[in-house]
This record gives structure tokens, C-alpha cells and sequence, in this order.
């Protein structure tokens, strides 16, 4: 059989039957767009968040008493650094801040802003933030979370907090965070430390924790004895640690959509099953005709199959373009909660496209090779019938 | 075809290090990198640092076998 003459054949039965395809096609490409959109989601997150953490120091070190985490003396950063092999020991004063009036809470992050790397970091990022009128009253950084929850409390230039011992602090708002930042700070404030201290009430001998770097790798088991040795009362977050974290959080999200996309799969390829092995006399007449007319059980088989493998591709094409659509360009509205909650601030984070090719190749085997094998099979079972039997 | 040619165009024209760079520049300020999930003041914010609390009674701080132990 000449190839020109079946290619012709094959598309003049793929127009001629599509009202019998448009279900099949529109099934499939739901269960794709929902199963490549909750992976786009997930890997874009991963990404993202991976990227932050190249950032961050390698250990964190807290206080720990009766079992929770309380303020570290700030004494410890001084031993830290004694510590060989240890390098860039920063004490943290951060906590979350809760509105009661609506049950909602800021994280408040206090950093140093006379730290001359914190100094270029906030002029970078911040290009128009004047430091000096900054750090002339009381002012803070929020991000656009925080920014749009005072706006709509009427807090438009500035916000009282109110700290532990009752009274009232009364900070400007002098800068919105850019809004790419918004899948770490959506929620943040960050302040200069000393005006963090005051509204969490922390000492000026304490902080919230320390962190520091070990730029030897192979020292890291050693400096954990060695603090442990060093403080008794004391609990170290390695940032591989923090790290596998971050990883099995997604993962997790991701992987309960897998399942939930093997359930759909597994009902879809049933149905379509059940629909094709059912004595459609249409279907059976079909087969029994080209049968009659010379045709070979192989080229009936590989007619299903090119027509089939038509139906796939463009179902998984259709369901990938439009899973990038929704998720990087339209941002994912409504799914995305799913990932980052909806319990506090409302946060609008900008997807970055993370496309995992070995992921989709994966994809898409794990739907084609059902899906033929739910047609080919009740198919083969039709030709393999004489034609005559097989038209009754 | 139009779609598709679209989502590559896209793809290939993002510019991922302008939003990287702002992240990782966050993060460097203020040393920390956890997600900022939209969770209730009673679920853990920065992750692996914090505890969950008892969802069902939020003001409920768990109890555990080292709050018997360090008891005064």
C-alpha cells in the first residue's frame, strides 16, 4: 500500500469521523492541562525557592528550652566566631507580628542597615530608597502583601504596632518591595533591628537566632559537635537540612496530584476501553469492509494506530500549550493557592518557566502508550474476526 | 501552530535572572528563604524553624516528652 494513498485515507477519516474524536480529544486534554499545570507550578516553585537558598548561610543556630525554641543570648555570636573554620556570624531578630484585629500576621524581619553588604543589597534592589531619611525616623520596607492589607486597613503611610509592654510604636511606610519578591516577602516587613526589638520586646542582649557559614564542607559534622559541645541548651539547622525541606514540600503537592491524575488516567482509559471493545456494528462494520477489500490485519492495526496517535498528540500539545498559558503567563489564578495557602495575606507570585522536558516526555508515555492500548486492543480483536462475521 | 509558537517565544524570551536576582537579594538581606506562605499566625511561616501548632485549638502549645523534663 503506497504511504500517499493511506495518509490520505487516514485524514479523510480523521475529518470525516471527528465528532467521534472532539469527546475523546476534549477528555484528554483536561487531564493534561490539570496534571502539567500542577507540575509547572511545582517546579517553577522548587526552582525559585532552590535559588534563594544559594544565599543562605550553611547553619542556624537557636536556643532551645523545654523543647521549643526561645531567643538566643547574643553573647553566642562571639563564641561562634572563636570557632575555627567559621565565618560570617549574623544574629537574626525576626518573628511574626499578629494583627488581632483580623487575624492576620506580618512576618518582621529587623536587619542592620549600617552593615555595609545589607547597605548595597537594600541601594540594589531599592534604587530610589534614600538611607539617610530612612534611617532618620522610624520607617520600614513591606512587600506588596503587607502593602495592600494596611491600604485596605486605611494605614496608608504608616502603621502602630503595638509591643509587649503596651505601648505604641508608630512606624513610616517608605518603600513597597518589587513585586517579584514576592514568593519569599509577600508577608514581610523589614525594619531597622532596633525597632524590630522593640515591637517583639527582645533585649539588646538577645536575638531571635544566629546564623553563620562553614566554607569547608568537610568541617561541617566537626563544627556541630563542636557547638554542642560549646552549648548545651542548643539546636542547629544544617541548610541541607532545610533544603530536603523545601524539596519534599513540593514534591508532596506534586505528588498527591500525581495520584489523583493516576485515578482520572486509569477511569478515562476504562471508559475508553469499555466504549471501543463494545459491539459498536458501526466500528466492527468499518473494520469487516476494508478486511473484505484486501486489507491486512497489520494495515488495520496501523491505521488505528496513526489515527489514535493523531487524537494523542494533539490532545497532549493543546493540554501542555495551554498548562504554560495558565500557569506562566496568566500566573496560575485559583491553582496557585493551592501551593501557597490562602489563610493570611492574599499573594500573587510571578511564575518563572521551569519547563522539566524529561518530565513531560514521562507524561506524555504514561497517557499515549494506555490510550493505544485501549483502542488497538478491542480493534485487533475485530480484525482478527473473518469480515463476514465481523459485518453482522 | 500559532499557540505553540507563542509559548516558545515566550520561553525563550523570559528573563529569569531579573526576578532571581531580586529574590536571592531578599534572601541575602535578610537570611531567610522560606516561602512566604499564606498560613494562619498558628501554622509554621518559616519553614523547618517553626512548629505546627494544634490546628483545632491554636492557642493550645503541644505539649512534649522535654516540656516534662525541663518543667521547674
Amino acid at each position: 500500500m503506497k504511504n500517499s494513498l493511506f495518509l490520505h485515507f487516514l485524514t479523510l477519516l480523521l475529518f470525516k469521523q471527528k465528532s467521534k474524536h472532539i469527546g475523546a480529544v476534549l477528555i484528554s486534554v483536561i487531564i493534561i492541562f490539570l496534571l502539567s499545570t500542577v507540575l509547572f507550578i511545582s517546579s517553577s516553585l522548587q526552582h525559585s525557592i532552590l535559588c534563594t537558598l544559594k544565599k543562605q548561610a550553611d547553619f542556624t543556630v537557636s536556643r532551645i528550652e523545654a523543647g521549643k525554641a526561645v531567643n538566643t543570648p547574643a553573647e553566642w555570636v562571639e563564641k561562634i566566631m572563636e570557632i575555627n573554620g567559621v565565618s560570617k556570624v549574623a544574629p537574626r531578630v525576626y518573628g511574626r507580628y499578629f494583627f488581632a484585629p483580623r487575624g492576620n500576621a506580618f512576618l518582621v524581619v529587623g536587619i542592620d542597615f549600617f552593615d555595609e553588604q545589607n547597605n548595597q543589597e537594600m541601594q540594589l534592589l531599592l534604587k530610589n530608597l534614600n538611607l539617610k531619611t530612612f534611617l532618620s525616623q522610624d520607617s520600614m520596607l513591606v512587600g506588596e502583601g503587607v502593602k495592600n492589607f494596611l491600604k485596605a486597613h486605611y494605614f496608608t503611610d504608616d502603621f502602630t504596632f503595638k509591643t509587649p509592654k503596651g505601648s505604641f510604636k508608630k512606624v513610616k511606610i517608605a518603600k513597597v518591595l518589587p513585586k517579584q519578591s514576592n514568593l519569599i516577602a509577600n508577608d514581610m516587613i523589614i525594619l531597622p533591628i532596633d525597632v524590630a526589638r522593640e515591637i517583639f520586646g527582645i533585649g539588646e542582649d538577645e536575638v531571635t537566632d544566629i546564623t553563620f557559614n562553614v566554607p569547608n564542607d568537610a568541617e561541617w559534622d566537626n563544627i556541630i559537635t563542636k557547638l554542642h559541645l560549646m552549648f548545651y541548651d542548643v539546636r542547629v539547622i544544617e541548610k541541607r537540612e532545610v533544603k530536603k525541606a523545601y524539596e519534599n514540600l513540593y514534591n508532596y503537592k506534586g505528588g498527591l496530584f500525581l495520584i489523583l491524575y493516576l485515578v482520572t488516567i486509569v477511569t478515562f482509559i476504562l471508559i475508553l476501553y469499555q466504549r471501543y471493545s463494545m459491539v459498536y456494528s458501526t466500528e466492527r462494520k468499518e473494520i469487516g469492509i476494508l478486511r473484505a477489500i484486501g486489507w491486512s490485519i497489520r494495515d488495520i492495526l496501523k491505521l488505528k494506530f496513526y489515527e489514535n496517535l493523531t487524537i494523542v498528540m494533539v490532545s497532549f500539545i493543546l493540554g501542555v500549550v495551554l498548562a504554560y498559558g495558565y500557569v506562566f503567563i496568566l500566573n496560575a489564578p485559583l491553582l496557585s493557592q493551592i501551593f501557597l495557602g490562602n489563610a493570611n495575606l492574599s499573594n500573587s507570585v510571578t511564575f518563572v518557566p521551569v519547563v522539566k522536558f524529561g518530565l513531560l516526555g514521562s507524561i506524555f508515555f504514561f497517557y499515549a502508550v494506555p490510550f493505544l492500548a485501549a483502542v488497538l486492543i478491542p480493534a485487533w480483536k475485530i480484525a482478527v474476526t473473518p469480515p463476514k462475521e465481523a459485518m453482522l | 501552530m500559532i499557540l505553540v509558537g507563542a509559548v516558545l517565544a515566550h520561553y525563550l524570551s523570559y528573563d529569569e535572572a531579573v526576578s532571581q536576582n531580586i529574590l536571592q537579594k531578599i534572601s541575602s538581606v535578610t537570611e531567610l528563604s522560606s516561602p512566604s506562605l499564606s498560613v494562619a499566625y498558628y501554622e509554621p511561616r518559616i519553614l523547618f524553624y517553626d512548629k505546627a501548632y494544634n490546628p483545632a485549638y491554636p492557642q493550645m502549645l503541644p505539649l512534649n516528652r522535654m516540656d516534662f523534663i525541663y518543667e521547674k
